[in-house]
């Protein structure tokens, strides 16, 4: 009596979840504008005219003045489910929204795709059906909305049928991941490939491709016959190598210091790890050339106390390399200091009372488990410095690499996007090939050996050997990065670097004046539009970020379905696709009807959620694999639903992850530098985009003054966000039960 | 709604060749059949890995049957997920929600299936009232004891009403005092209110003390279906009599059945039993040890044998003797702790009437 | 009920005032290709003349042609103002701009109208600068290097390692002093010019002006640059001095086009026109932008180079801009003199 039949229920929420559906996609084929608002929807200009202008109409609307026609079949899908409403038990009720969803999503994106804003895009069809005569823009809200009627039409149907123990809400959740991946993952790369197998006159031809992609500048090995340089492609893959195990040997030395020397400021150390995710662009570059350019100050004194003549030594291979070091290291640190930390001291003290030594017991046990993660910092560094594209472009000198290359074929006077493409794709080789083998091969190869039970005992100090030389090393390294990074505040209060060190706040006062006028306080300086947009955009990006990774972390811990190793490989993969890729294909993708992106800031956006979706996913799994898969079941089997269960349960226990994966993706939308430079447009113009501007245009003092108020004012984001958590661990003792619970 | 008095809408629970596949190689539960009355406490027993938890998920509908049917109060919910079945479940680790109070935890399940919040509330309190938690509700799960918080899972599924609770090794996290008392509360609930009860645990002492009937599993079958005393004095095989208590296993002969009764030989004497269907051969007998008696002496009466004192141990309310016989050793007790056989005494070996027992499985 | 009653009535009034007001804005999507703070100068002072609003993206001349490319069959843009001349032809070329003959044509120099003409009227010059190159004054003595003076001194080889110029293949001002040195000396001879630069040449830069930023900042002694880019390191206090080749120079044409199909056309010859005004022109001093501006009556710098005193060549953009003589000329310079050791 407290319960109804249970038959009754889960009926009744297939048909719930429908009705749902079929009132937004109502809503979105009769009520929303169908086509993109040019203006955006909060101008509500899309008012005036609205319903009846054909820019605005709803395409009901539309179709009732006899205008797109073409849209009136999709009426059909939509409202198919209604005939069965009543018997949701049947087979017919799943057959139905199947057919309904495929055919629909199918329908909408075939008449998108073929009829755009020329009237036909296909030839064959022009020639066929005759000139269309008509045309149209891309999707709007109606669209939108209708599209994701089709699509959780499809999902329900298929949980009907009893797939995933019928949990409408996960296999939606499913279709849900799937089909943005699809759209803003797959579907650009798609178009990027495809365009690097046309010809400037867009005709498909193989053997341009292959012309372009066997090219003696991507894979000539002139370097090692003659005084010539390497083609990109070997000059990415051999700086990438060496960043990759330059920042791993720095990362185990910082890790082995701060948790086996007995160095009581190993937290202080930690710290160092935020460095790389806040600081912008091209800063650490401009200040390696303050300081080893061929008038930098380092370069400058040497030469004076050893009478030398000054070179350009730094542009080029050593330039990049160092400023890559610096970046990259403390993700490497980040790695290592988990798998160091996740040795069980226990194996260690069993090895000591074995009466191996300190150096025995490092050499066979320690240095063995710590092993794969080694790799995995190395593979992890590889990709990072691939992708890298702010310090080449300021340090590079002649070692072009692919990042940069890409970048120029697209902007630089030869304007050439198949070129783009192809060496686009020569870079997802690398970084693809790289994260594989980080995955199959690494992945689930894990010595952590770390129970979580009561493991008692303490790390052992290293023996002597290795201590001194890491000691020496990363204090080295430390004074390095604190002067790299005092050299950045300090450039930004110079009158001009290397000719005027006169102190000044014009930098400051250029960029963040802030005045008042009659309408109250006027923000007058420079960079307030490029922050305001920055910091607008970033914070749209980050809860969407967090809200896609949890979901989808949520999916791959939680649930189990075939073809979970696919989709967690494409949910990751975004991660191993560089910026400049991103953006290039964004570009060519999302230009066009339907997906009309660009110069719009959802573009911004959605680059920024997919860049980051890989992280929020990890925060994700990582936080959600400590949570007892029995709170889950608990709920169910109490009577709750999936989406109720994701809702009331897991989602307040993983309060920390959220605002981790929230902070985290706010931070890195304000440093992203690489997809950004592509997609900007007037009206959206982020912040780093500035910074290369000013850059290009020699104002470094204000290049370095936004990039210090940009370190800042995420610094302040990190510390407010550990406030948070933090106190949210001691008002609310979680811990105990977990441990109850774990 | 009115309602104090918890409704008893116990079901019966039925599986119909029901089988739990992994991939290809990994079998869970085989090809299990069997039936829980209404109102009963039935007890899933076996060491880890015999299949027993997967059995108890997939009544709760955590876990999906690859093959048979799963029916409950007479209906088919094998395809029926966890949320739509009317089934409730107490975790081993108890399964608080750690960021909500004990009453929003009571209170979870009845919100989910749609209750006011005032009605939940009202229900609530009246399951903490239940299992003696009454003004604890506004606490933190963390701030209960491991009893309590034990306790606080148990009103949240009894709060539904579920037409069959389960419990998995609800007492692994118990300290042993506290073990007996919760085992005691949990029956006396079950009874009072006479629920169908599902219950899984290794514990053989606890699923004695607790059932109406024990379900023995080994290598994802079933092993033995028995009331407890069933299964304790008429184990059917060797491993049902090895893990519930402990059991001497002896290598017999049976010369003959006639009308159900067997002869059978041990050693050196000759045994009347209960055939239990088998026929003439080599067979075994099991006995348990306080079901063999020791006597000195060295009279031969064609009822004893022989027997040396192997070694002897003195546990406080008895003592432990292993003895060498012509049957092999044999591990007796004997109460009468006031007189203690060294180690090398000769012995007589004398069965109790009531103590071999054939077992039906020769293997 | 009440209280809902009054919410609704704020959002129907909030609603109400966004939409009068978006009515109400008048829009202009402009690119600029010049320096930031040119382009800002134009935006405001064009948002302050006019009252439409301007929404502005700063590019180089590259980037920009390769994004009003790429939004070819849905523009975004309305009016593209700045960046060096070839850029504009191009896209003037590949039909991605249209032909609009100004009222403000009376008043601008010929270079201006001669080169609109040559594309069809489909865009328009807006200032000029010459070629040249500049050198730090205290490296070049700190190495006890002679002054140059002439194209030809560059390819001496106590200049080896200390020249610097752009890749023509990523920079127009670049492609523009390939251009200048076939046209200046016959293609055969050209190239071997070329050749021998590459020499001395101690890194080819992407971006047009940063041989002569490096130079200013003491990275690089010769930069060959836009003299007015050279003059403007020069005038921000940099050891720079600023070069006019002895044997002539080419130089470019700043331009300015319409973009086809822009959503906002009257906007933007509204903005076409008044950017050519001698007043707005005048304004270019503030932002030290050193190039002849192409009004007449526009004021220039004492400072500026005068192109009158240089021997500036007769550079043919018609041909030099078209994208055929561009790739042919470009993959010569790929083939014959990039790839040369150094």
């Amino acid at each position: 009596m407290l319960v109804t039949s249970a038959d009754v229920q889960s009926g009744t929420r297939a048909g719930r979840v429908v009705m749902l559906w079929l009132l937004i996609g109502f809503a979105g084929y009769f009520l929303a504008p169908w086509y993109i608002l040019e203006d955006g929807f909060f101008s509500f200009e899309w008012l005036d005219g609205y319903p009846f202008d054909t820019d605005y109409a709803p395409a009901a609307f539309l179709i009732s003045q006899g205008e797109k026609i073409w849209l009136a079949p999709l009426i059909l899908p939509l409202l198919l489910p209604l005939f069965v409403l009543k018997r949701q038990s049947s087979r017919l009720f799943s057959t139905l929204l199947i057919v309904a969803g495929a055919s629909g999503l199918f329908y909408l994106f075939a008449q998108g795709f073929s009829i755009g804003i020329r009237g036909f895009n296909a030839q064959w069809m022009a020639t066929l059906f005759g000139d269309l005569g008509d045309r149209q823009f891309g999707f709007g809200y109606g669209a939108v909305l209708l599209s994701a009627t089709f699509l959780f039409y499809l999902t329900t149907g298929i949980a009907s049928r009893g797939y995933i123990n019928g949990d409408i809400f996960v296999v939606g959740a499913i279709g849900f991941i799937i089909a943005i991946v699809a759209i803003f993952i797959f579907f650009p790369i798609a178009q990027m490939l495809s365009s690097a197998l046309r010809d400037n006159d867009g005709v498909y031809s193989v053997s341009v491709f292959i012309s372009k992609f066997s090219e003696n500048k991507i894979w000539g090995l002139g370097c090692l016959t003659e005084n010539r340089g390497c083609g990109v492609a070997w000059n990415s893959l051999f700086l990438a190598v060496i960043v990759g195990a330059a920042t791993t040997l720095l990362g185990l030395v910082f890790a082995l210091v701060a948790t086996r020397s007995g160095f009581r400021y190993g937290n202080w150390l930690r710290a160092l790890t935020v460095l790389p995710i806040i600081t912008p662009p091209f800063v650490i570059g401009l200040a390696i050339i303050l300081l080893f350019g061929l008038s930098g100050s380092v370069t400058q004194w040497v030469a004076g106390v050893l009478d030398l003549q000054p070179t350009r030594w730094v542009y080029g291979l050593p330039g990049i390399m160092i400023a890559q070091m610096l970046s990259f290291t403390p993700i490497a640190f980040l790695v290592l200091i988990g798998v160091v930390e996740g040795v069980s001291p226990s194996m260690e003290e069993a090895s000591q009372t074995l009466r191996a030594s300190r150096w025995y017991t490092f050499k066979t046990v320690t240095f063995p488990l710590i092993r794969p993660g080694l790799a995995n910092a190395f593979l992890l560094g590889f990709i990072e410095s691939m992708a890298d594209f702010g310090n080449p472009l300021v340090l590079g000198g002649n070692y072009d690499v692919l990042s940069t290359e890409i970048f120029f074929a697209i902007v630089g006077a030869q304007n050439d996007q198949g070129r783009a493409a192809v060496l686009a794709i020569v870079l997802l080789m690398f970084t693809l090939t790289a994260f594989y083998a980080q995955r199959r091969w690494l992945g689930r190869k894990s010595y952590i050996t770390k129970t979580g039970k009561g493991d008692g005992g303490s790390h052992t100090l290293m023996p002597k050997r290795i201590l001194w030389p890491c000691y020496t090393i990363a204090t080295v390294w430390v004074v390095f990065t604190v002067t790299v990074y005092s050299m950045i505040i300090y450039g930004g209060f110079v009158e001009t670097w290397g000719l005027n060190h006169t102190l000044t706040f014009k930098h400051y006062i250029t960029t963040f004046a802030v005045g008042y006028n009659e309408f109250g306080i006027h923000f007058k300086g420079a960079a307030w539009d490029s922050f305001f947009t920055t910091l607008k955009i970033a914070a749209a990006a980050a809860p969407l970020t967090a809200m896609v990774g949890l979901i989808t972390a949520y999916l791959l811990v939680r649930q189990q379905f075939h073809g979970k190793n696919w989709f967690e490989f494409g949910t990751m993969l975004s991660f191993a696709i560089p910026g400049t890729v991103v953006g290039v294909s964004y570009i060519l993708a999302f230009n066009v009807p339907p997906l009309e992106l660009t110069g719009t800031g959802i573009i911004l956006i959605i680059s920024f959620v997919f860049r980051n979706m890989p992280v929020g996913v990890r925060a994700g799994i990582a936080s959600m694999s400590q949570l007892d898969k029995s709170l889950d079941e608990a709920s169910l089997t109490l009577g709750a639903s999936t989406w109720r269960t994701f809702r009331k349960v897991i989602l307040p226990l993983m309060r920390p992850a959220i605002l981790a994966a929230l902070v985290f993706s706010f931070v890195r939308a304000m440093t992203a530098i690489s997809a950004v430079i592509f997609l900007v447009s007037a009206e959206y113009n982020m912040a780093t985009s500035y910074i290369i501007g000013r850059v290009e245009n020699n104002d470094y003092g204000i290049a370095i003054a936004y990039s210090t108020v940009l370190i800042f004012t995420m610094l302040t984001a990190i510390v407010l966000f550990q406030l948070l958590v933090g106190r949210n661990q001691t008002s609310r003792p979680f811990a105990q039960s977990r441990t109850n619970v774990g | 709604m009115n309602q104090s008095e918890l409704q008893t809408r116990a079901a019966s629970v039925e599986f119909r060749s029901v089988s739990k596949r992994y991939g290809t190689e990994v079998t869970a539960v085989d090809n299990v059949s069997l039936h829980i009355e209404a109102g009963e406490l039935v007890t899933l027993l076996g060491p880890s890995g015999c299949g027993k938890t997967t059995t108890l998920r997939m009544i709760a509908g955590l876990e999906m049957a690859s093959a048979g049917q799963i029916l409950i109060g007479g209906r088919d919910v094998t395809q029926l997920p966890a949320t739509d079945r009317d089934v409730s479940m107490v975790f081993q680790s108890y399964a608080l929600f750690p960021h909500m109070t004990v009453l929003e935890n009571v209170c979870y399940g009845l919100q989910a299936s749609g209750k006011s919040k005032k009605a939940s509330v009202e229900r609530a309190e009246y399951g903490l009232d239940l299992i003696g938690l009454k003004g604890y509700g506004s606490r933190l799960p963390s701030e209960l004891s491991g009893g309590q918080q034990q306790r606080v899972a148990v009103a949240r599924a009894l709060v539904l009403e579920p037409q069959v609770l389960l419990f998995d090794e609800p007492l692994s996290n118990l300290d042993a005092k506290l073990r007996r008392q919760v085992r005691d509360d949990i029956r006396e609930i079950q009874q009072r209110l006479q629920l169908t009860v599902v219950y899984v645990t290794h514990d053989q002492e606890e699923a004695l003390a607790v059932s109406d009937r024990i379900i023995v599993m080994k290598n994802a079958m079933i092993a033995q279906v028995g009331t407890p005393r069933e299964l304790y004095e008429q184990p059917a095989s060797e491993f049902v009599a090895d893990f519930i208590g402990e059991a001497n296993i002896i290598d017999a002969e049976i010369s003959d059945v006639t009308d159900g009764v067997a002869t059978v030989h041990v050693g050196n004497f000759i045994l009347s039993l209960d055939a239990r269907g088998l026929s003439a051969g080599r067979a075994k007998v099991a006995v348990r040890p306080n079901r063999i008696i020791l006597q000195s002496g060295d009279e031969a009466d064609g009822r004893s044998m022989p027997g040396v004192i192997d070694k002897a141990t003195y546990v406080g309310d008895r003592i432990e003797y292993k003895v060498r016989t012509g049957s092999g050793v044999l591990f007796c007790t004997s109460e009468a702790t006031d007189h203690q056989w060294q180690g090398d005494a000769e012995v007589r070996v004398r069965f109790d009437d009531n103590g071999p027992v054939l077992l039906e499985n020769r293997a | 009920m009440k209280k809902s009653n009054n919410i609704a009535a704020a959002v129907g009034i909030a609603l109400l005032g966004s939409v009068s007001h978006g009515i109400a804005a008048e829009k202009l999507t402009y690119y600029c290709s010049a320096q930031e703070d040119w382009c800002q100068l134009m935006a405001k002072g064009f948002e302050e003349a006019t009252g439409i609003k301007v929404a502005m993206t700063r590019k180089s001349s590259g980037e920009t042609l390769a994004q009003i490319k790429a939004e070819a069959s849905n523009p975004k843009g309305d009016v593209w103002w700045g960046g060096t001349g070839d850029p504009h032809l191009q896209a003037a070329e590949d039909g991605l701009t249209v032909a609009y003959e100004s009222p403000m044509r009376a008043e601008l120099n010929d270079w201006s109208i001669s080169q609109s003409e040559s594309a069809g009227n489909k865009t328009i010059g807006i200032y000029s600068g010459a070629l040249g190159y500049g050198y730090n004054e205290e490296i070049l003595k700190a190495n006890n290097l002679p002054v140059p003076a002439c194209w030809e001194d560059l390819l001496k080889p106590e200049y080896k390692g200390h020249v610097q110029m752009a890749n023509p293949n990523s920079s127009g001002t670049a492609y523009t002093t390939l251009a200048t040195i076939v046209q200046l000396f016959g293609e055969d001879e050209g190239f071997e010019f070329m050749k021998g630069l590459h020499k001395n040449i101690n890194q080819y830069t992407k971006s047009g002006s940063a041989p002569i930023k490096a130079a200013a900042r003491g990275e690089n002694t010769i930069g060959i640059v836009f003299m007015h880019d050279a003059v403007k390191q020069a005038v921000s206090g940099f050891p720079i001095k600023v070069v006019a080749p002895c044997e002539g120079t080419g130089y470019e044409i700043g331009s300015m086009s319409l973009i086809k199909d822009g959503r906002n056309l009257e906007n933007a010859k509204k903005f076409y026109d008044w950017a050519l005004t001698a007043d707005v022109q005048s304004r270019s001093l503030e932002v030290k932008a050193f190039q002849v501006m192409s009004n007449k009556a526009a004021e220039s710098s004492p400072q500026a180079p005068d192109l009158a005193s240089i021997k500036l060549i007769d550079y043919d953009f018609k041909k030099y801009g078209s994208s055929a003589e561009r790739k042919r000329l470009l993959k010569k310079w790929d083939d014959e003199v990039s790839t040369l050791p150094r």
